[in-house]
């Protein structure tokens, strides 16, 4: 079973009186989140990332195409008692005391009366937020308020928890109680769908992950699978002054020392090339190694990195 | 405890702590207090004037005829009850502002702030929203009508006026009225800023139109509901009038409440 599923998913704003001009948001998204996986979704500002989460829970109606989560469609309101879910600006009925917010959010959850003060208790110990259970939430600062956030959206005891920029008002040590919190919701099976900026933290948790712009899906995979078909590099012992003139026409980055020479290729089509080349000119490949990306490698090759900066 | 109910009793705690609607409220009680003190006054001042010119000999009044002593008598309390419509008139027009306050801002305050994501990413349909929002905002709307009516009680026993069987409606039809413009400012607060959305309700339900202006065939009348309006005009109301009349109001509060789902409904959260 598939704990998020869209199928050409898209999303056009605008058009009205006030916005003549549509702005697409979201174009064809075909996604699937496995059950039990953290699953990171990136993308730049104006990625199309809010607005799927907005579709996820029925905020708004997509365009065109489909939508379900743990296998019923997002219109489906008691789908949402399996569900968890943390805006990125963490904006909560301030007019109450900690503890009493989680149990007007646990009431409307749905747990059970018997089990609320229990997981409560609970809650505001993962979150740290215990000395403050009976303090007024408008006196929280940003970065208690987004852990009591993380405390609501785990009330229900979910199965599929989404988390908008979750960590964007942390501290280094909130950030790593978060990241500790999500590896022990990895280990009860629960799935995580976590859009983020912060490369790192979703390079260090995430099983698998989808890179995002302009409403257009780049590359969807694990870590490993987006870092092949990187730079791949070659260590030769002999090379043939021919090798040499065609190795430059190829674009390759070559690098010549006294104890041989390193060919750098850019991406697995230019390696090929590369290896069809040496055989034919007598170059001994001595070692080939691919190159390990970093997860911002692999988002700055997937995202047209200048077009971005230039927005 | 149902989710409409929760949303309903979180409603009149957020409702309870905006410090605006609080102030309002007590502004409203206090100025009703402070009319009613100002007209029991003048008509004191007045049945003392009349009976100091009956008893003086030397005062135009005493070469009066019986008849025109009626008359003059009568006028008097013409007067008087004139005043007390006055009072009733700040009494319910004071409501009238609170309530579209409490209507209007219900929902649109949780759109506006963004705590609406939090509440409708549980399992909380959009309807069971608007319900637990409206019935909350009824709650608090009572309890202001409940005291509201109370002063008025107080301010009749102060003029030491019988009270008139048609008056015993006032504060129930005062309520209907002010729901049925609250489902009104709800619904407008759905498409536009509640302050506006306040400032139309207001002007197509306290009487800005008339039967010589075409609105008056195109909006809802709250006329009827203006019970100091019959009592003025002395057409007083039987328990069967008062019925039909909730009925109306309890019809026209669902109608709008159905059109505000469908707007609620369509309505983008973002």
């Amino acid at each position: 079973m598939a704990a998020i599923t869209t199928r050409n998913l898209s999303k056009t704003y605008g058009g009205g009186l006030r916005d003549p001009g549509d702005t697409v948001a979201l174009a064809g998204l075909d996604l699937e989140v496995h059950e039990g996986e953290v699953f990171g979704f990136l993308g730049p500002n104006g990625a199309g990332k809010t607005t799927t989460i907005n579709l996820l829970l029925n905020f708004t109606q997509p365009t065109a195409g489909e939508a379900f989560v743990l296998d019923r469609p997002v219109a489906d309101s008691q789908v949402r008692s399996r569900m968890g879910y943390m805006p990125e600006s963490v904006n909560l009925h301030d007019y109450y005391r900690g503890r009493k917010l989680l149990e007007f959010y646990a009431g409307l959850a749905g747990v059970a009366q018997e089990l609320r003060a229990e997981r409560i208790d609970r809650l505001l110990r993962l979150v740290n937020l215990e000395d403050a259970a009976d303090k007024r939430v408008s006196k929280y600062s940003k970065g208690m308020a987004q852990r009591m956030g993380l405390a609501q959206a785990l009330l229900g005891d979910p199965d599929l928890l989404i988390l908008d920029e979750p960590t964007a008002s942390l501290d280094p040590v909130g950030r790593k109680e978060f990241r500790d919190i999500l590896q022990e919701l990895k280990r009860q099976g629960k799935t995580v769908f976590i859009s983020s900026h912060i490369l790192s933290e979703v390079e260090s948790v995430c099983d698998r992950v989808a890179i995002v712009q302009k409403g257009v899906l780049k590359r969807i995979g694990t870590l490993q699978e987006l870092s092949t078909g990187g730079p791949t590099v070659f260590r030769v012992r002999t090379l043939p002054a021919p090798a040499i003139e065609a190795l430059a026409t190829l674009g390759a980055e070559l690098t010549i020392a006294r104890e041989g020479a390193t060919i750098r290729c850019a991406d697995e089509a230019m390696a090929q090339a590369v290896t069809q080349l040496l055989a034919q000119h007598g170059g001994q490949i001595v070692q080939a190694e691919s190159e390990t990306q970093s997860l911002e490698q692999i988002f700055l090759t997937a995202i047209d990195a200048k077009d971005e900066a230039r927005k | 405890m149902n989710r409409t109910l929760l949303i309903a009793a979180d409603s009149i705690r957020a409702l309870l702590h905006k410090r605006l609607l609080v102030g309002l409220m007590v502004a409203s009680i206090a100025l009703t207090v402070v009319v009613s003190m100002m007209f029991s006054t003048a008509r004191e001042s007045m049945t003392e004037s009349f009976a100091v010119q009956i008893d003086d000999p030397k005062s135009p009044t005493a070469k009066m005829t019986e008849k025109e002593k009626r008359q003059f008598k009568e006028s008097m309390e013409e007067a008087s009850f004139g005043f007390q419509m006055g009072f009733y008139f700040v009494a319910s027009f004071g409501g009238t502002i609170v309530a579209l306050f409490i209507f209007s801002t219900a929902i649109s305050s949780e759109i506006r702030s963004g705590t609406i994501r939090v509440t409708l990413a549980k399992p909380v349909s959009r309807t069971q929203f608007l319900v637990g929002k409206y019935l909350g905002a009824v709650a608090v709307m009572a309890a202001y009508t409940a005291v509201a009516s109370i002063a008025m009680v107080a301010f009749t026993h102060t003029q030491r006026i019988e009270l008139s069987p048609a008056l015993t409606y006032v504060p129930w039809l005062m309520f209907w009225k002010h729901l049925m413009l609250g489902a009104v400012a709800m619904l407008l607060s759905l498409f536009m800023h509640p302050i506006v959305a306040s400032a139309i309700t207001l002007f197509t339900g306290n009487g800005f139109y008339s039967d010589r202006n075409p609105l008056y065939y195109l909006l809802p009348s709250y006329g009827d509901f203006d019970l100091y309006r019959e009592v003025f005009s002395g057409t007083l109301m039987d328990v069967a009038d008062v019925g039909w009349l909730t009925l109306y109001a309890i019809d026209f509060v669902v109608v709008m409440l159905l059109l505000a789902l469908w707007r609620l409904r369509k309505k983008e959260i973002v």
